[in-house]
């Protein structure tokens, strides 16, 4: 096996994931299998050192950046529209049954 | 057992631009919570971040102010982590190509604390919590920051809120932020280690936040070396964590950490460009720099004659120096338009954050002009100083409160004649002086000055009463 | 041939039809298929017909745009205003954004006509259109099939005549696979062209938004539309096209190079490369060069479209945590847990592969082996397209090794689904325009489908050489007999 049931509940943990037991059985076996699939571009052609700085090769320059320039906010209903909001606040239990 | 202490310090600084790093949204402080926000800075699906370019500018400023090289391509990378201030569940912020390295900031002493890299990221939200809630506030988040990581070349304490002041007071002058630690537009995080003198290699370091003011980072470094000799001396191993301070207590204690060891996964932020400058863009920005606090200092001593505790005063706040060369470029003498700030102007404000707004009623000019009559000995100091009481508090100019038919001079003769009746009218004090008790002259000084309504010139006075008594 | 815009346009504007009745016509058809169909998710039958009384308001003027009083559909990762946006995911279960995308709010304001919201693979993850939250669509040819995916729903509702046209997104083929599928138009343009404020993300450096349509004109008017630099985006690209694309569509392909490679047809469905041949044959006749040409490095983009998009779709997905939109979890002990459970609850199994792969192929440790190295290879298969145009004014290869699955088809393993979108996934990895036109269709009577691919920005020529096709081929997109007009 390429990727351990432990490497997956870590990864789990970092994406805020949570599998039942019989899930990460499943799981680990079908990523396994992903993984395989996305090693193939290892047998290709040797990585470089560079770093990658960017997706592409397009830059903007400075002068092309947004000016400093204040444009209106929307009002709190609207960005609280989503939620059931408190004071304005986005709102939160910190525990619920 | 004696340490040697090795400290770096991380600063957060929060740029004063109109508008948060990826949008339009003011970034104006208070204001009722999510007032401020827009979909880009609340993360909504959907929504893309467009780079502000004040930000970058400013912290190219801070860089070229701090002695770095500067990056003239440079592009944002993704700091993936989940927490409920942070929008995005990724901070946009920047890896391995900072806009800003290698530069350094130079003590009094002369030693250099070394500045590794300078880089922008985006502020998150606020959080509060209450009894069973967590609320957040996003009016913050998407606030432009600067990250200055310093070398660990700090050694004491002393060195360590030396280095923030200095920090501080550049950041300032070149006008990218008001830094004001109580506020949060200034952050300090410090990093300390310990090993014993000689020992080439480093120590485990842990990194101690919840500093709120200059005093207190000295504080946190000496409680944090204490808490860590205290440890080593024990025979124990120094945990690699993130430590919070308790200005209360005076000490340092483990903090539980959110982002605990988590993996940030940086990787380039596919929806912001890579971006450039060019170097004619840098050097307009650099020659667009006021003259920097240290510079400053050296010119008021070695050029202007000021005394270095005076100099320093002054220099300590920008609207002060500018208030200073301001009168100084209407003519007004050194010493004597120091020597009214430092005493008479300081003397009306008591706070620091007085000093700092330096919030005063009369203009550079006004206050020139009053400095100009003391240089020409038209007034003497303490009519300057009265008389500058009243214009502090007026606000109205000098010609207010001085006329025209006031500064006509004593003549010499005049003055000649009125040291004649002083000494006549005072025969005892004359007495009390050629006996040798010489603060008996004061009498004499006092008929004179009543005489003249004050307007006397007592060092003449002096010359010729000496004279005249022989 | 299926009345297309610019003759729905001439009828609206003499008053044949008001904008109101062809609205009415086309809710009365969704009425009575949708329910089978499954291509709609959110209807929006209250706002279409207000939006058109004012268009037929609108109508009046001489300077009425040409697309206004036309029915339409959105796929549901299109943010609109007021109005369900889901992305066919529990996670954004009741999410109504309160701004629009570009792309609408552009549409909007020529007077087009909403009908709802169509429906997609969860978060656009997928080809079959089966991991949607409201179950999958059918694919209107047969309905025993799927539409594919991930548009399967805006490919479903323009083959079933429930809309005029329809937008979709394409990150690894989404807009032109399920074209193929449902035997319509669907073409991805370059990147950047469009704007993507207002699109949920996947995969931030290869989605774009694309029309759904059944002739090349009227994908060449919808693209008109819709283009354009924004600076709402900074990844959109201020390129001028000069002239209205839907304008310039007559072209003689004579002396044009037509390249063909054969790392596309590795392996794909006889019938399928027995048709795209007949195509490029057709093309020869009337003069076009055929130029054969090698694209080695198209063997080894599935793995790196998969390891970047997975990559980029692991950080954009995170910020669904039920704090400020979407579903929340109703019982946990404490705010991370709270989290990952509505998390865990909100999303599907594919979605949540993606983004334990995304966060695999960045993590450390392994950044290098996979993110670094596939951005790396990204640059090399840009490379080989780039010298490729050189010789080439466009490529034709097939869309998809297959027609449309079966629904429910349970051989598939995840990897082998993959393997469906080698056709397609290149064209995104190097940001350059494909369409996906109808050629025939399979002994199932399943629609097969060619594409035509070309330069950066140069949509132009792509609806050119696809418009000479569509015109001299007799094969157009069919009309489907359960549909509102023949």
């Amino acid at each position: 096996m390429a990727v351990t049931k432990t490497e997956i509940e870590k990864l789990a943990k970092l994406a805020k994931l949570s599998f039942s037991d019989d899930e990460l059985e499943r799981f680990t076996a079908e990523f396994d299998a992903i993984i395989e699939f996305a090693d193939t571009i290892n047998q290709s052609i040797e990585g470089g050192t560079e770093q990658i700085r960017s997706v592409g090769a397009r830059m903007v320059s400075f002068e092309a950046l947004r000016p400093d320039e204040v444009a209106p906010s929307l009002p709190n209903d609207k960005i609280l529209s989503n939620v059931e909001g408190y004071n304005g606040f986005f709102s939160v239990e910190r525990s619920k049954k | 057992m004696n340490y040697e202490i090795v400290c770096g310090i991380e600063t957060h600084v929060e740029l004063a631009t109109k508008t948060k790093i990826f949008c339009g949204c003011t970034t104006e402080f208070g204001g009722e919570p999510n007032t401020h926000c827009c979909p880009v800075c609340t993360g909504q699906p959907g929504s893309l971040p467009i780079l502000n370019q004040k930000v970058v500018e400013y912290a190219i400023k801070a860089g070229l102010a701090l002695n770095c090289k500067i990056n003239t391509k440079s592009h944002m990378d993704r700091k993936n982590y989940v927490y409920p201030d942070l929008p995005k569940a990724y901070q946009i912020s920047q890896y391995d190509e900072p806009l800003c390295e290698k530069g350094y900031i130079e003590l009094d002493s002369g030693k250099r604390i070394g500045i590794t890299r300078i880089h922008i990221e985006e502020d998150a939200g606020k959080l509060i919590h209450d009894k069973g809630h967590t609320y957040i506030d996003y009016n913050r988040s998407g606030v432009p920051l600067i990250e200055i990581v310093s070398e660990p070349d700090i050694s004491s304490a002393e060195e360590a809120r030396e280095f923030a002041e200095k920090l501080q007071l550049t950041m300032r002058y070149i006008s990218i932020s008001d830094c004001k630690m109580q506020e949060g537009s200034m952050r300090c995080d410090v990093n300390l280690s310990l090993r014993k003198p000689g020992d080439p290699n480093f120590g485990v370091r842990t990194e101690t936040k919840n500093i709120n003011s200059l005093s207190f980072i000295q504080k946190a470094v000496m409680a944090e070396a204490e808490r860590q000799a205290d440890i080593l001396d024990a025979g124990g191993t120094i945990v690699q964590q993130t430590m919070r301070y308790d200005e209360g207590t005076n000490s340092v204690t483990p903090m539980r950490d959110k982002e605990n060891s988590d993996d940030y996964r940086y990787f380039p932020d596919p929806d912001i460009l890579r971006f450039c400058i060019d170097d004619e863009k840098v050097e307009e920005i650099r020659a667009s720099l006021p003259e920097l606090p240290f510079d400053k200092l050296k010119r008021y001593i070695n050029v202007l004659g000021l005394s270095e505790a005076t100099a320093r005063q002054i220099i300590k706040y920008k609207k002060v120096a500018e208030f200073f060369e301001g009168a100084l470029a209407e003519g007004a003498s050194v010493k004597n338009a120091a020597n009214l700030i430092v005493g008479t102007i300081f003397s009306n404000m008591d706070t620091e954050e007085e000093k700092e707004l330096f919030d005063i009623r009369i203009s550079a000019s006004q206050f020139a002009a009053l400095v100009k009559l003391a240089d020409e000995k038209k007034i003497n100091i303490g009519v300057a100083q009265s008389t500058l009481q009243k214009m502090l508090e007026s606000g109205k100019s000098v010609d207010e409160f001085i006329k025209p038919e006031d500064l006509v001079g004593i003549s010499d003769e005049e003055l000649e004649s009125l040291c004649k009746e002083a000494i006549d009218a005072n025969p005892k004090a004359v007495a009390d002086i050629r006996g040798g008790k010489d603060k008996a002259i004061n009498m004499l000084f006092g008929y004179i000055m009543k005489k003249t309504g004050g307007k006397a010139d007592i060092r003449k006075a002096e010359a010729l009463l000496r004279k005249l008594m022989g | 041939m299926r009345t297309g815009i610019a003759e729905l346009a001439s009828k609206l504007r003499k008053r044949e039809i008001s904008a109101v009745e062809l609205t009415k016509t086309y809710i009365n058809n969704i009425e009575k298929l949708n329910p089978t169909l499954n291509a709609y998710v959110h209807l929006t039958f209250d706002i279409a017909l207000k939006t058109a009384e004012q268009a037929d308001q609108m109508l009046k003027e001489d300077d009425a745009p040409l697309l206004c009083g036309i029915p339409m559909a959105l796929k549901d990762n299109i943010c609109t205003d007021g109005l369900p946006t889901t992305c066919c995911s529990k996670i954004l279960d009741g999410f109504k954004p309160y701004y629009d995308a570009t792309v609408w709010e552009k549409l909007r304001a020529q007077g087009a006509i909403l009908l709802g919201k169509t429906n997609m693979d969860e978060f656009a993850m997928g080809s079959t259109s089966e991991t949607s939250c409201y179950g999958a669509p059918l694919n209107p040819i047969n309905t025993a099939y799927v539409t594919g995916g991930s548009s399967g729903g805006s490919a479903a509702v323009v083959c079933a005549d429930l809309a005029v046209y329809s937008l979709g997104s394409d990150t690894g083929g989404s807009i032109r696979q399920p074209a193929s599928f449902c035997g319509v138009v669907g073409l991805k343009p370059t990147y950047g062209a469009v704007s993507r404020y207002g699109l949920i993300a996947y995969g931030s450096s290869l989605d774009q938004i694309g029309p759904l349509t059944t002739s090349v004109k009227d994908a060449a008017i919808v693209f008109d539309a819709i283009k354009g630099c924004d600076k709402r985006d900074q990844t959109s690209v201020d390129h001028d096209y000069g002239v209205s694309l839907a304008e310039y569509l007559d072209r003689d392909v004579k002396g044009m190079r037509i390249g063909v490679a054969e790392e596309f047809f590795d392996g794909i469905n006889p019938e399928i490369k027995s048709q795209i041949m007949e195509a490029i044959a057709l093309f020869e006749k009337n003069g076009a060069i055929i130029e054969n040409i090698r694209l080695p490095a198209l063997k080894i983009a599935l793995p790196v479209y998969y390891i970047i998009a997975c990559a980029e779709a692991s950080s954009n997905l995170g910020r669904y945590d039920g704090i400020r939109y979407g579903h929340r979890a109703s019982s946990y002990t404490s705010i991370e847990d709270m989290i990952v459970k509505t998390r865990s609850e909100g999303f599907g199994d594919e979605v949540k592969r993606r983004i334990m792969l995304g966060t695999y192929v960045l993590s450390s440790g392994y950044y290098d082996a996979y993110y670094k190295k596939a951005c790396l290879i990204r640059e090399e298969i840009n490379r080989e397209f780039d010298a490729v145009f050189e010789k080439c004014d466009v490529l034709i290869a097939p869309t998809a090794p297959n027609t449309a699955f079966p629904l429910n088809y349970k051989g598939a393993s995840p990897v082998e689904i993959y393997l469906s979108d080698i056709c397609t996934v290149p064209v995104n990895i190097a940001g350059i325009p494909a369409i996906s036109i109808p050629c025939g269709e399979d002994s199932k009577g399943l629609p097969i489908g060619m594409q035509i691919i070309g330069r950066k920005f140069d949509e132009p020529t792509v609806l050119q050489m696809a418009n000479f096709y569509e015109q001299n081929s007799g094969i157009k997109a069919g009309v489907y007999e359960g549909g509102a007009r023949a």
